[in-house]
């Protein structure tokens, strides 16, 4: 079948049934039986302390290449709601599987995720494969990557898509190495060339683009970086197939255990990597009080506020505000920089923004070489005095 | 315990230039530098030699023959050997091809209890090796970790960091880390003393015959992703200044530029 | 062919001295305008990254590198720090630590190395005189025994970081008439605490450039000092303190060639930035034969010093002459300020009138670099010695 008990080795220790998430393994006679549903997913290779299971995975003609169909992607949600992103990845699906005449697929994974399928289907997935567990309520590396796995290896799509988010990029490179597929990493761009899926990314901290393909393994899997790729409008009317998958997990088998989770960014806010207007604050700010004025102006025109490294150094803003090389990676519609000097490491992180303004005192500062619209300015004159004259254009609205 | 470091020599791309004219990259004067992501991993990795006895810290890195230095400086850091995996037949390597290649020579190294690497090379910018590294070594791997601390029992506590916040998680050897470090990290630099120890360390150097493995999946062959074309990004246009000496006329005109603006009229 | 390769361990010095310098010394040297002593944080900073010991035995707390590896050290301190007060501080004390190492006695070594090297106090050094300068046998101090110990009378002027030791501690190393009527050869080289030392009265001037270390002198009226502070043996005190001058030497024309190179790395931005008459100035012929100029002189001034240098090490491995030592060092020695004050003076030229402003960085560093055609020797000095090892003895001048 593709794998196989070595049954001199096997103890039936059983550490492979408690792995499986598909209830696929069944001890039998002292030792593992892989039962006719095991998806391949590979749990309980990683689980056998005595190398036991071997999972052979041959190489694909182009006849086993053209068997795999339908443009899936990964939904990730953001506690009771679908993270924007994964609206996103389905808008981009919809718009290749057009291109090659084939399915949208959707995976979602959680504690109780039926519902999210209503929701997402209006952006064009035909069909949802679902799994729901009280102990998939968190990310787990190891309980997700092998349902998607399994998912993958029974049903055959031709392409998965991931979000280049934390969790996507914790994920998908899972995935791909247990497959033996092509992955390619934060794409800003997707398109169809002669039939394969043309991956467009930023290397070398986004100095250069490159165009990937994974011509000789299916599926063909990517990252998508989160805000670049269009939202389609939305349509509740259309119909959707919801497939539920059964699976068991065992929370005891874990071997990495959630033991807390912080947040240190505001409820209620959205994220930045979602937000489509970032107003972001350096060290021109000079102390964490000083903020309140961008807030002040985020709030006018529905933005969110971001830091720059020297400011969340300063202790003026947590770790989650912070875009650039060591921080967030942001692609907003319009980006403020205001009092931020705008050194290389910073850049790498907003210059895919669509449109930047930037205000500082010193004409010479590097976040002008990227701006679209500069003030040489004192920002904490012209950032009220923009407020007051936005507030009352938008009242007359 | 024993701790296998994985790093990267990378050229320093906040120093790498795009030619205007040309618009390809200029590599020349770029230096090569030890992958900051990695340095963080390598300085964790030696602290856990203060947490615990009895640690050694191997460091790795496929790369070609000047990597070595990039060795050279981990073990002025504290490491106590090093093996450069080198050979022509790893040109070309994707990050699957990378982390067979490395999985092979973590396996050829015996056993080990935790891999520490950096979330990412800051010019590849994937964080795919890592992941896809503890796959082929059948261990649990964690992402975005900014601290690693351990007990005699050897049972790691982990902060791991998320995007709106972080976590706090806990597990055992075996185990894949991948590290970031938090905007307090300042990068140590060896002293003469270090460096002077670090030339008496134990350095192999190992080609793909001494790996064994399957040749096919090395380099170019082994890769499952091609890059077809690279170009540079389309550059922004100049930037349009808006005089400032009537701050009142500056915020109106800067005002009308933002409400004519398609974040502002579907926000 | 010459292998000019440094070793391994000497590349990766380099690269972490230059990590060192970018983000502990580079950021200091805003706090040096015109402190005329050095801030206490710098000498820590320099001795917790083991620099202030480098070439000293491990014994007593050093490396025991080769001086190659400390030229090193200056040539990239003094990039960093152009106005040169820093690579001063690092030089003198190499050098002068060294001829302690070399000549004190143990319990001179064990009392006061360590500590320097720690950057607990300060190693000077101190032969220059108000009325004698080139010519030491002519120096007025005066050192005669007593019992087991040595009272000195005279006075030493224009000496480096003498505020340095006499508020952190420390001490220089001093040369001394014991036998006038032998001229050179009846001096004495010792050390000489100057903190706390009783009958030393300290005075001070200010010098044009290296504002940050202090420059001063100091009354010596009936000092005592132990007689375990001699350096080597009574009267051969002359042929010792070369030694030191010779070290120094090397480790200046490196601070040279830092100092300079980066003033024309200023410059190079400066004239690639910069329009007159419709194009950047970069483009002019005559701003870039001076560049080209300037940048061999340069280089050829690294070749000679670290060339100079390695003699040194030779010379300690007993592969070379003292002779060829002194031609190797005086060669370097006698261009490196020259020079580096010529491509200095022209990376201010190129910038008109700010280059003559305080706000041009440049101008430090050509203040700094002009005080190494005197200090620890002066450019003619060395143009006689090259002359007489090229003539022979019976050509010395002034005899």
């Amino acid at each position: 079948m593709g794998i196989e008990i070595i049954l001199d080795k096997c103890t039936g220790c059983a550490l492979c049934v408690k792995a499986c998430p598909f209830n696929a393994i069944k001890i039998k006679n002292k030792k593992a039986d892989i039962e006719a549903n095991c998806t391949l997913c590979g749990s309980c290779v990683e689980s056998c302390k005595l190398n036991a299971i071997i999972i052979e995975r041959p190489k694909l003609s182009n006849k086993d290449l053209s068997e795999y169909k339908d443009v899936w992607i990964f939904v990730e949600l953001r506690g009771k709601e679908i993270k924007k992103v994964s609206l996103e990845l389905a808008s981009k699906a919809r718009e290749i599987a057009d291109i090659l005449g084939q399915r949208v697929g959707a995976v979602i994974l959680g504690e109780k995720v039926r519902h999210f399928c209503n929701q997402i289907k209006a952006y064009g997935v035909d069909i949802n494969y679902i799994a729901e567990n009280d102990n998939l309520i968190n990310y787990n590396t190891s309980n997700y990557a092998a349902i998607l796995t399994g998912l993958v290896n029974k049903y055959k799509p031709n392409i998965v898509l991931f979000p280049a988010t934390h969790i996507g990029r914790d994920l998908a490179p899972r995935v791909a190495a247990t497959l033996k597929v092509g992955l390619t990493a934060d794409c800003t761009g997707m398109s169809i060339k002669d039939g394969l899926l043309l991956q467009s990314r930023p290397a070398f901290g986004g100095n250069i683009m490159a165009d990937i393909i994974s011509p000789n393994s299916r599926p063909q899997m990517a990252t998508i970086r989160p805000n670049v790729m269009k939202i389609n409008n939305p349509d509740f009317s259309l119909k959707t197939e919801i497939i539920s998958i059964p699976v068991d997990i065992d929370e005891k088998a874990r071997k990495i255990i959630l033991k807390k989770t912080i947040k240190t960014t505001k409820t209620g806010t959205k994220s930045l990597d979602e937000a489509d207007i970032i107003i972001s604050g350096g060290r021109g700010m000079g102390s964490p009080e000083n903020f309140k004025i961008l807030e002040d102006l985020a709030k006018t025109i529905n933005g969110v506020v971001g830091a720059s490294r020297a400011a969340v150094d300063a202790g003026w803003r947590p770790r989650s505000d912070q875009v650039g090389q060591s921080g967030k990676t942001v692609s907003p519609k319009l980006y403020i920089a205001c009092g931020i000097s705008g050194k290389i490491q910073h850049q790498v992180g907003m210059k895919g923004s669509g449109t930047i303004i930037a205000i500082n005192t010193d004409p010479e500062a590097p976040i002008f070489d990227i701006a679209d619209c500069g003030i040489v300015g004192d920002l904490f004159e012209i950032i009220p005095a923009l407020n007051d004259e936005l507030k009352k254009n938008l009242k007359k609205e | 315990m024993k701790i296998i470091a994985c790093i990267k020599q990378v050229p320093d791309t906040t120093e790498v230039k795009v030619d205007p004219k040309t618009h390809t990259l200029i590599r020349d004067g770029v230096p090569s530098i030890l992958n900051p992501y990695d340095h963080f991993a390598v300085e964790e990795s030696v602290r856990i030699k203060d947490q615990i006895a009895e640690v050694s810290v191997t460091v790795i890195t496929m790369g070609p023959e000047q990597a070595r230095s990039a060795l050279m400086r981990c073990l002025a850091l504290g490491a106590d050997d090093a093996v450069l995996i080198s050979d022509k037949k790893f040109a070309g390597s994707d990050t699957w091809a990378t982390a067979y290649t490395l999985s092979l020579a973590i396996k050829k190294i015996g056993k080990f209890d935790i891999v520490f690497c950096g979330q990412q090379a800051i010019d590849g910018d994937t964080a795919q090796v890592g992941p896809e590294l503890a796959q082929q070594l059948g261990i649990p791997q964690i992402t975005y970790v900014e601290k690693v601390e351990i007990d005699e029992k050897l049972k790691l506590t982990i902060h791991k960091q998320t995007e709106e916040g972080y976590q706090i998680l806990e597990t055992k050897p075996p185990v894949l880390l991948a590290l970031l470090p938090p905007t307090s990290f300042q990068p140590e630099h060896p002293p003469m003393s270090s460096i002077l120890k670090a030339k008496k360390k134990p350095f192999k150097v190992w080609d793909a015959k001494t790996l064994g493995g399957d040749e096919s999946k090395f380099g170019l062959d082994g890769s499952y992703t091609q890059v077809i074309k690279t170009y540079t990004p389309p550059t922004r246009g100049e930037c349009e200044f808006i005089e400032k000496d009537d701050i009142k006329q500056a915020a109106k005109k800067l005002s009308e530029i933002l409400l004519k603006h398609e974040a502002l009229i579907k926000r | 062919m010459v292998d000019y390769r440094f070793s391994e361990e000497q590349e990766l010095f380099r690269e972490s001295m230059k990590e060192f310098c970018k983000s502990e010394i580079v950021p200091k040297t805003e706090k040096l305008a015109n402190v005329r002593r050095m801030p206490e944080e710098i000498i820590k900073a320099l001795a917790k990254f083991e620099l202030l010991g480098m070439v000293i035995d491990p014994e007593y707390g050093g490396l025991g590198t080769d001086v190659v590896t400390a030229g090193i050290a200056a040539e990239e301190l003094a990039r960093a720090d152009p106005s040169c007060a820093i690579p001063v501080l690092f030089l003198v004390g190499t050098s002068w630590g060294h001829t302690i190492d070399k000549y004190g006695t143990e319990e001179a070594k064990k009392e006061i190395l360590p500590k320097a090297i720690k950057g607990e106090q300060i190693i000077g050094i101190a032969t220059t005189e108000s009325d004698i300068g080139s010519d030491l046998g002519s120096m007025k101090t005066k050192i005669s025994k007593k019992g087991n110990k040595y009272v000195i009378n005279g006075e030493k002027m224009y000496i480096s970081g003498v505020a340095e030791a006499m508020e952190y501690g420390g001490g220089h190393v001093t040369l001394a008439k014991m036998t006038p009527e032998k001229g050179t050869r009846g001096m004495c080289l010792f050390y000489l605490p100057l903190k706390g030392t009783k009958g030393i009265t300290p005075t001070y001037v200010e010098d044009i450039g290296r504002e940050a270390i202090s420059c001063g002198g100091f009354d010596i009226k009936n000092v005592e000092i132990s007689n375990h502070y001699l350096l080597g043996e009574e009267n051969k005190g002359f042929y010792y303190v070369h030694e030191g001058y010779e070290l120094a030497r090397g480790l200046i024309a490196l601070v040279c060639v830092g100092a300079a190179s980066k003033a024309l790395e200023n410059g190079i931005a400066y004239i690639k930035e910069r329009k007159a008459f419709g194009r950047h100035i970069g483009k002019y012929e005559g701003i870039q034969f001076k560049l080209a100029e300037n940048y061999v002189r340069i280089q050829a001034l690294r070749e000679l010093a670290y060339k100079a240098l390695w003699t040194y090490d030779q010379e300690i491995q007993g592969k070379a002459s003292r002779f060829e030592v002194s031609m190797a060092i005086a060669m370097a020695k006698s261009v490196a300020s020259i020079w580096a004050c010529e491509a200095i003076n022209d990376v201010m030229q190129w910038q008109g009138a700010f280059g003559y402003t305080k706000e041009c960085e440049d101008q430090k560093a050509w203040r700094g670099v002009r005080s190494f055609t005197l200090a620890e020797g002066s450019t003619e000095i060395m143009k006689l010695i090259i002359a007489r090892e090229l003539l022979g003895k019976e050509f010395l001048a002034y005899r």
